[in-house]
């Protein structure tokens, strides 16, 4: 935030609606595009920046920068302005103060995507789009706080562990500044002298600054900043996974090692990667044909839940418990199953991660320049025709050059992940760091050769026939 | 004008499309029957026979055909071919399908007398080699 132009333009009170506006304009569109527009996908704004775009931009961004995304997040301009006029009244019920609302709506987003094949369909998509700004009304209009962001969105819970491996994270500048600060402003608000009323927001996702640690559950609101009256709170640059590594108390969160719900986001994480992009090719259609012949089942929903039994339940059980058992085995550690799977669930983050980047970036640099013709087509049929006739040859970078930057994003997940997962061991049995390390290493090199084959299978997307 | 698609058998060993295509604009009136071939479709060229017809059932002759092939999901690049007259009121075009998966097939038909007219029509399942 030192940097000129940026700095002053993070350190400004209204910078967050100066940048969540032209994402809410977007969206508008994309929910009129996607309800009016062409019924089919290549050609409709609704699924072309949904499915392309966003996700593209959202990973890059988070791989490159921090949680801006949520910092620009649409769904919160329209939740504060609704505050307005409407004050929740409730606090978040303590019991579901948890990750456990959130991955399974996490789970239920990916499920659907598949069922519905929702990047088929404008529709859909813009549907999809208008019930999350209904639930973030309701959810924030009853709750406190930004209870959807931390308990609830599914989009949220995606950046928070994808910035784990940020290289940028919103903390305190100097310590020892927080250290004689009576008022704690970052979360309790600027407040007026006499009134006592909050003037600048404090945290609303209860991260005190002096003992947050890391990136999970922070959406970059910068309200601690605007907040902070000794300016002593900045996006600052870091060793991105540095906070995979430990596991000091933090505030708002508590030990990752005890958070087994967080460990489930975790796997979902990771492992929903790979289902994802399993999804989108030839072997999918085989083993779905297969498991509907054996079990007799011809609709695809039973066959789906299998498939996504097995990736997100079976595997990672088969694989994170026989791993904790090697573990215990060969190095001698002393914890139980349960706290080792959590405790390494977070070292396999980054592989997640790298699968991720490969298949949002693939989607998104093959179809880089697809957003033209739409918009010189979605122009032209309202009787615009501004921007000229739609090129509907444009498209993106060559296939067999995306590859390559698919191939190093999972090098890089390896990579973060044996890095990480060694970190643990090393701490966990300084003594035999070997010992402990293989057993987690061989997990992430299975999940590594997964990804590297699943690249290298033809895609292949079949949707439900559209009827328009 | 009724549109009928023969339904797939995923048993059958013969994936045969054929039909009327879909009108998406405001003259139904004109017929348009198509077939691919080879069955069932795959990666790779294919060729579409298309046949005009009056309410009358008689063909149209002169029509100007482009055809646009679009994939189900958005980023991919279309493929544009022109289709020519092989008889009268019969078309056919040359087509290359890059990928497996569901295709959908943009007719954007001008007829001898200045109208246009846009059709669509479904390429369910184009498989891997």
């Amino acid at each position: 935030m030192r940097a000129p132009g940026l700095g002053q333009l993070f350190r400004w009170r209204h910078a967050r609606p100066l940048l969540q506006l032209p994402l809410l304009i977007v969206s508008v569109v994309m929910i009129l595009h996607g309800l009016f527009g062409p019924t089919l996908a290549p050609k409709n704004l609704a699924t072309t920046l949904s499915w392309l775009h966003f996700r593209g931009v959202l990973v890059l961004v988070l791989l490159g920068a921090g949680n801006f995304f949520c910092l620009a997040c649409p769904f919160m301009l329209v939740r504060q302005m609704a505050r307005r006029f409407f004050k929740p009244r409730f606090n978040w019920p303590r019991r579901l103060r948890n990750k456990w609302i959130s991955v399974a709506l996490f789970v239920l987003i990916l499920f659907t995507y598949e069922l519905f094949d929702l990047w088929s369909s404008p529709w859909w998509t813009a549907w999809l789009i208008i019930a999350y700004f209904v639930t973030v009304l309701v959810v924030d209009g009853f709750f406190k706080h930004a209870s959807f962001c931390k308990f609830v969105c599914p989009i949220g819970q995606f950046n928070f562990v994808a910035s784990t491996l940020s290289p940028f994270e919103v903390k305190v500048r100097k310590p020892d500044v927080c250290v004689t600060c009576h008022t704690k402003d970052c979360i309790r608000g600027r407040r007026a002298p006499v009134s006592d009323l909050v003037t600048i927001r404090g945290c609303e996702l209860a991260l005190f600054q002096p003992s947050k640690a890391g990136n999970m559950d922070c959406t970059f609101c910068l309200d601690c900043v605007h907040a902070c009256p000794h300016d002593n709170i900045g996006i600052l640059s870091r060793m991105p996974g540095d906070e995979l590594l430990t596991d000091p108390l933090r505030s708002g969160i508590g030990y990752f090692s005890r958070r087994k719900d967080l460990a489930a986001l975790a796997v979902v994480f990771t492992f929903g990667a790979l289902l994802n992009a399993f999804g989108m090719v030839s072997p999918v259609y085989a083993v779905e044909r297969w498991l509907g012949k054996m079990l007799h089942l011809s609709h695809e929903a039973p066959v789906l839940g299998l498939v996504f039994t097995f990736f997100l339940i079976l595997e990672p059980v088969v694989l994170l418990g026989l791993a904790a058992w090697w573990m215990r085995m060969s190095a001698g550690s002393q914890r139980s199953l349960l706290p080792l799977v959590v405790r390494y669930t977070y070292g396999l983050v980054p592989i997640g991660f790298g699968m991720w980047l490969a298949h949002y970036g693939f989607h998104f640099l093959t179809g880089l320049y697809t957003v033209i013709p739409v918009s010189q087509s979605a122009l032209a049929n309202l009787g615009w025709p501004i921007l000229g006739e739609p090129r509907w040859t444009l498209t993106g970078l060559p296939s067999n050059l995306v590859q390559v930057i698919e191939i190093g994003f999972l090098l890089l997940g390896f990579a973060g992940s044996l890095v990480v997962t060694h970190g643990l061991a090393e701490e966990d049995s300084p003594g035999r760091p070997l010992r402990a390390f293989v057993p987690w290493a061989t997990v992430c090199l299975v999940l590594w050769m997964a990804s590297m084959w699943l690249v290298f299978q033809p895609m292949e997307m079949r949707a439900t026939l559209m009827s328009g | 004008m009724s549109v009928y698609v023969f339904s797939r058998s995923p048993a059958s060993p013969l994936f045969f499309v054929t039909g009327c295509s879909r009108p998406i604009d405001s003259s139904p009136a004109v017929t348009v029957e198509h077939k691919i071939s080879p069955e069932p479709p795959q990666i790779g060229p294919a060729t579409v026979l298309l046949k005009l017809a009056d309410p009358a059932a008689k063909p149209i002759s002169g029509a100007r055909i482009t055809l646009e092939a679009d994939m189900s999901h958005a980023g991919m690049a279309p493929v544009f071919e022109e289709a020519s007259e092989t008889e009268p009121g019969q078309y056919q075009a040359r087509l290359k399908f890059a990928m497996a998966g569901d295709w959908v097939i943009l007719l954007h038909v001008r007829l001898p007398g200045g109208q246009s007219l846009e059709r669509q029509f479904n390429v369910g399942s184009v498989r891997p080699n």
